[in-house]
C-alpha cells in the first residue's frame, strides 16, 4: 500500500511539474518562435512511469488515449485545411523522411512530396469519420506515436467527388514546452480507386 | 382653391414660414389638395411634349428639391436610373424619346394625390362617370399617399386629365388627377416579356455575341437601345443581366468563350457565381476598370474558370503593396488561369503548371518488397481463415497483451443513424462525434482478451480474400503497418448476406521471422457499393490442402482443364471459378475477365504448383 502511494505521490508530482493542468489544447502561439501555424501542438505529455503498478500504468495510459485523441483531432483540423486552402505549406506537417502512399503511389521524402501536394489539383476534403489509437512504445523506440485513421469525402478540381480513407502515423517531437505533432507515414486511398 | 381646402398639416407648417407661405400661396392654384415636392412637375404642358426632364423650372422655388437633386423624374419612373457606368450618357434619353413617339401603347400613369383615402372601386367609377372617353385602368394601387393605375392610351390619357380639380369627394374636397408618362405597367411587361426574349436575342444578343470571338459583352446591357425600344424594363439587377444573357446564350450557342465584365461595379460580380454555374465554359474574363479592390470580392466568381483574365486598373491592383501577393490571390481563386493582363510570359510556371493538375494513375496493392508482401499475405490469410472460422478465439495468439483494436463506421450527415450497420453502431468509435472522453476510452479495447471478446461478438463473415487490396504503408525493424481495403459477406443474422466493405489497418510486430504479432487493429466497416457487391468472387480463402471439393464429372473435369488454360489460372482456383458460377463456361469466363481487369485475381491463383489434380 505504502509503495503505491509513493507511486501515486511521484505521479502526482511530474504531472504538476509538467504543466498538464494548464494545458491549451493545441493552438499556443507563444514560445519559440520557429512555430508555424501549421504545427499542430499540445502539451508536454506525462512522463512515463518506469515499471509502475498496475494502477499507474492504467492511470497514464488513459492519459495517454485522451492526449492521442485531442492530438488527433487537432492535427485533423488543420492538415484538411492546409491540403485546402494552404496548400504550399502542408509538407511542414510532414517528417524529413515521411513517406506517402496514395492510391497506391509511393512518395518518399520531403522534395518528392513538395512535387507530389503541387501537382495535384486544389482539394475540398470533408472529413466524417475519425479514429484514433496510441501506438505502443515497443513499437516506436520509445517515440510517442499515435495512429489516426479518417474518412469521408473529397472533391479534386476537375474529377468527381470520392470516398476516401486516410491512415496516418504522427509522431510527438517533444521539447520542455510543448509537443509538434508531425507525419511518419501517410497513406491514402479513394475508396473507388478501381473505377477513377 | 383658398386655404380652407388645404389640409391641417400644412397650416401648421406654413405658420412657421412666412416665405414659404408666401410661395406656397402663389402655387395654390397648381396645387389643389397636397404636396409633394415633386409633384409640381407634372402639370407642365401635354405628355406627348414633355419628354426633357424639367429642370427648367419657372418659379423660385427655395424650399423644393432642387432640379440636380431630384432622384426621379416622372418620365423616367420605373425605368433603370441605377447606372452601370459612372457617366449619364444622353444617347438614353435619346432612346426614351423615340418610345414616346408611338402613340399606341403608350402608357401613362394616373396619380391621385391622397388617394389613398377612398376606396378603388369608388374613386374609379367616379372618374369613370366624368371622364368623356371610357378606359380600363391598368395596375391599380396605392404608393404612399397616392392612389395610381395606368392607362394605355394618349386620349385617355389627356381626357382624364382635364378631369383635375373636377371631381369632388364625399366631404366636398377637390380630387385631382394627375397624368404622366410611363413606362408599361408591371403586369403587363411581365406579359411582354417572353414574347420580347425572342425579339431579344435576335437584336440584342446577335449584336452583342461576336461570333468571332464567340465573346459576349454583357456591360451596359440594360441600355441597349434595343431594348428600350422594345419597351422592356431591364431592372438593373445585374444578376438578372448576366443570367438572362447567359441563359439566352446558354440555348443559342455552345460556347461561351471570352465574357467581358468590365466596367461593373464589384457588388455587381456578386452574381456571378449563381450564374456563372451555367457558364463554366467561359475561358476569358474581362474584368478590367471594375473596382474590385481585394480579391476577396472576386471570390462570388469562383464558378469560373477563366484561362485569361484581365484585371488591369482595378484597384485590387494597386493596394496590394506586392503584385505577387496580388497574382497569387487571383490564381488562387482562378487555378486554372493561363494569362492575367496579357502578360503570359509572367511567372509562366506558375501558370502553365496550374492549369495542367492532374491525379496521379490509382494503381492497386503496395508492397515494399516482394519479401515482404508474401509475408503481409500470408498473415491476412491466416488471420482471416480463423476470423471467418465461426470461432474466433483463435484470435487470441494473434495480438500482443497491449494491443489495442477499435472499430467505426461512418457517418452520414445526412444519415445520422442508418439502420443497416446496426450491428456495429455500439461500438463505433468516430470521436470526430464522440467527445465524452470516457466512451472515447471505454470504446478503445486495449487487451487481447477484450479484443478477442469483443471481436467474437461481432457479425459472422466471409471475407472475399480476392477483392483484397493491401497498402503496405510503413516498415521499420521493429514494426510493419499495413492497411487492406476489401469487402466480406455476413452470413448469419439479420442481415443476412449483406455485403460490406471495410479497410482495416494494423501495426504488427514481427514475432519470428515468418510471423507477425498485432499491436494495432483498426477496422472501419461501410455498406458495400453495388459494384463492390458484384465484383467480387467470393472464393473463401482457401486452404492448402482442399480436398473439401466433390468429385468431377468427366465433363466438368475437362471445363476446369480448359478454363485452367485459357486463364492461366491453377486448377484448383479455375475449379472454384467454375463452381461459383454453376458449371457455366461463359459465365466464368466473363467473371474472369472482370476480375482481371480490377487486378483482382489473387497471387494463389496463378501459381501452377498445385497439390496433387
Amino acid at each position: 500500500m505504502r509503495r503505491f502511494r509513493g507511486h501515486w505521490e511521484d505521479w502526482r508530482r511530474r504531472r504538476e511539474r509538467s504543466d498538464y493542468f494548464h494545458e491549451r489544447p493545441g493552438r499556443s502561439h507563444s514560445g519559440s518562435g520557429s512555430r508555424t501555424r501549421e504545427d499542430v501542438v499540445t502539451p508536454p505529455l506525462p512522463e512515463q512511469a518506469a515499471s509502475g503498478s498496475q494502477m499507474a500504468m492504467s492511470v497514464d495510459f488513459k492519459t495517454y488515449v485522451d492526449q492521442a485523441c485531442r492530438a488527433a483531432e487537432e492535427f485533423v483540423n488543420i492538415y484538411y485545411e492546409t491540403m485546402d486552402k494552404r496548400r504550399r505549406a502542408l509538407i511542414r506537417l510532414y517528417l524529413d523522411k515521411a513517406t506517402l502512399i496514395w492510391n497506391g503511389n509511393v512518395v518518399t521524402g520531403l522534395e518528392a512530396l513538395n512535387n507530389f501536394f503541387e501537382m495535384l489539383p486544389s482539394s475540398e476534403f470533408q472529413v466524417n469519420m475519425l479514429d484514433c489509437q496510441p501506438v505502443h512504445e515497443q513499437a516506436t523506440q520509445a517515440q510517442t506515436t499515435v495512429l489516426v485513421v479518417t474518412s469521408g469525402t473529397v472533391k479534386f478540381d476537375g474529377n468527381k467527388q470520392h470516398f476516401f480513407n486516410q491512415t496516418f502515423l504522427l509522431t510527438a517531437q517533444s521539447t520542455p514546452n510543448n509537443t509538434v505533432w508531425k507525419i511518419a507515414s501517410d497513406c491514402f486511398r479513394f475508396q473507388d480507386w478501381a473505377s477513377s | 382653391m383658398g386655404r380652407n381646402n388645404q389640409p391641417k398639416f400644412l397650416k401648421r407648417r406654413a405658420r412657421g414660414w412666412g416665405i414659404y407661405r408666401r410661395r406656397y400661396s402663389n402655387w395654390s392654384e397648381e396645387v389643389s389638395s397636397g404636396i409633394h415636392p415633386s409633384s409640381h412637375q407634372q402639370q407642365d404642358g401635354d405628355p406627348e411634349t414633355s419628354d426633357a426632364p424639367v429642370d427648367t423650372a419657372v418659379r423660385y422655388a427655395p424650399y423644393a428639391i432642387p432640379p440636380c437633386h431630384r432622384r426621379v423624374t416622372f418620365q423616367k419612373q420605373g425605368q433603370s436610373h441605377i447606372n452601370m457606368e459612372r457617366e449619364q450618357k444622353p444617347p438614353e434619353r435619346k432612346m426614351e424619346g423615340n418610345k414616346q413617339d408611338e402613340t399606341s401603347g403608350t402608357w401613362f400613369k394616373i396619380i391621385v394625390p391622397f388617394g389613398v383615402k377612398y376606396d378603388e372601386k369608388w374613386l374609379l367609377s367616379l372618374i369613370q362617370k366624368q371622364c368623356s372617353v371610357p378606359f380600363t385602368p391598368v395596375d391599380f394601387h396605392y404608393e404612399k399617399m397616392q392612389a395610381q393605375f395606368f392607362v394605355e392610351n394618349a386620349n385617355i390619357a389627356f381626357a382624364l386629365k382635364n378631369i383635375n380639380g373636377k371631381i369632388w369627394d364625399k366631404n366636398n374636397e377637390r380630387i385631382s388627377i394627375f397624368v404622366s408618362p410611363s413606362d408599361a405597367p408591371y403586369s403587363v411587361q411581365k406579359e411582354l416579356k417572353s414574347e420580347k426574349v425572342k425579339q431579344i436575342k435576335l437584336l440584342t444578343m446577335n449584336k452583342r455575341y461576336d461570333v468571332s470571338q464567340q465573346s459576349l459583352e454583357v456591360q451596359r446591357l440594360h441600355f441597349d437601345p434595343a431594348l428600350v425600344t422594345l419597351g422592356v424594363e431591364m431592372v438593373p439587377n445585374p444578376r438578372n443581366d448576366t443570367a438572362a444573357s447567359l441563359q439566352i446564350h446558354e440555348e443559342s450557342m455552345l460556347k461561351l468563350f471570352p465574357l467581358n465584365l468590365s466596367n461593373m461595379k464589384p457588388c455587381q460580380l456578386a452574381g456571378l457565381s449563381t450564374t456563372m454555374q451555367n457558364a463554366s465554359n467561359i475561358k476569358n474574363l474581362n474584368l478590367a476598370s471594375n473596382e474590385v479592390k481585394s480579391a476577396g470580392k472576386l471570390d462570388k466568381g469562383k464558378g469560373l474558370k477563366p484561362e485569361e483574365m484581365s484585371a488591369d486598373r482595378n484597384s485590387l491592383c494597386t493596394t496590394f503593396p506586392d503584385k505577387s501577393t496580388n497574382i497569387s490571390s487571383i490564381l488562387e481563386l482562378f487555378p486554372k488561369l493561363l494569362s492575367l493582363d496579357s502578360q503570359e510570359s509572367r511567372p509562366p510556371t506558375n501558370f502553365g503548371i496550374e492549369a495542367h493538375k492532374r491525379l496521379p494513375t490509382c494503381k492497386g496493392s503496395f508492397f515494399e518488397s516482394d519479401a515482404l508482401k508474401s509475408l503481409v499475405l500470408q498473415f491476412l490469410r491466416q488471420y482471416y481463415l480463423i476470423y471467418d472460422s465461426g470461432d474466433r478465439q483463435g484470435l487470441l495468439g494473434a495480438y500482443l497483451d497491449e494491443a489495442c483494436f477499435s472499430l467505426s463506421i461512418p457517418f452520414n450527415p445526412e444519415d445520422p443513424a442508418p439502420s443497416s450497420l446496426c450491428e456495429y453502431v455500439k461500438d463505433n468509435r468516430n470521436i470526430k462525434k464522440l467527445k465524452d472522453p470516457y466512451l472515447r476510452l471505454q470504446l478503445l479495447k486495449c487487451t487481447k482478451h477484450d479484443i478477442v471478446r469483443s471481436l467474437c461478438v461481432l457479425p459472422a463473415t466471409q471475407h472475399d480474400f480476392s477483392s483484397f487490396v493491401v497498402d503496405q504503408w510503413l516498415q521499420t525493424e521493429r514494426v510493419l503497418c499495413f492497411s487492406v481495403n476489401g469487402v466480406f459477406k455476413e452470413v448469419v443474422g439479420k442481415s443476412q448476406s449483406s455485403v460490406r466493405a471495410f479497410t482495416r489497418t494494423f501495426i504488427a510486430i514481427p514475432a519470428s521471422s515468418s510471423s507477425l504479432c498485432i499491436l494495432n487493429d483498426q477496422l472501419f466497416v461501410r455498406d458495400a457499393t453495388p459494384k463492390e457487391t458484384h465484383s467480387g468472387l467470393f472464393i473463401p480463402v482457401p486452404t492448402p490442402a482442399s480436398s473439401s471439393v466433390p468429385t468431377l464429372s468427366q465433363e466438368q473435369q475437362e471445363m476446369v482443364q480448359a478454363f485452367s488454360t485459357q486463364s492461366g489460372m491453377n486448377l484448383q482456383w479455375s475449379q472454384k471459378c467454375l463452381h461459383d458460377s454453376h458449371w457455366d463456361y461463359t459465365k466464368a469466363a466473363q467473371v474472369l475477365a472482370l476480375l482481371k481487369a480490377q487486378c483482382k485475381i489473387p497471387e494463389e491463383a496463378l501459381t501452377q504448383t498445385d497439390p496433387g489434380s
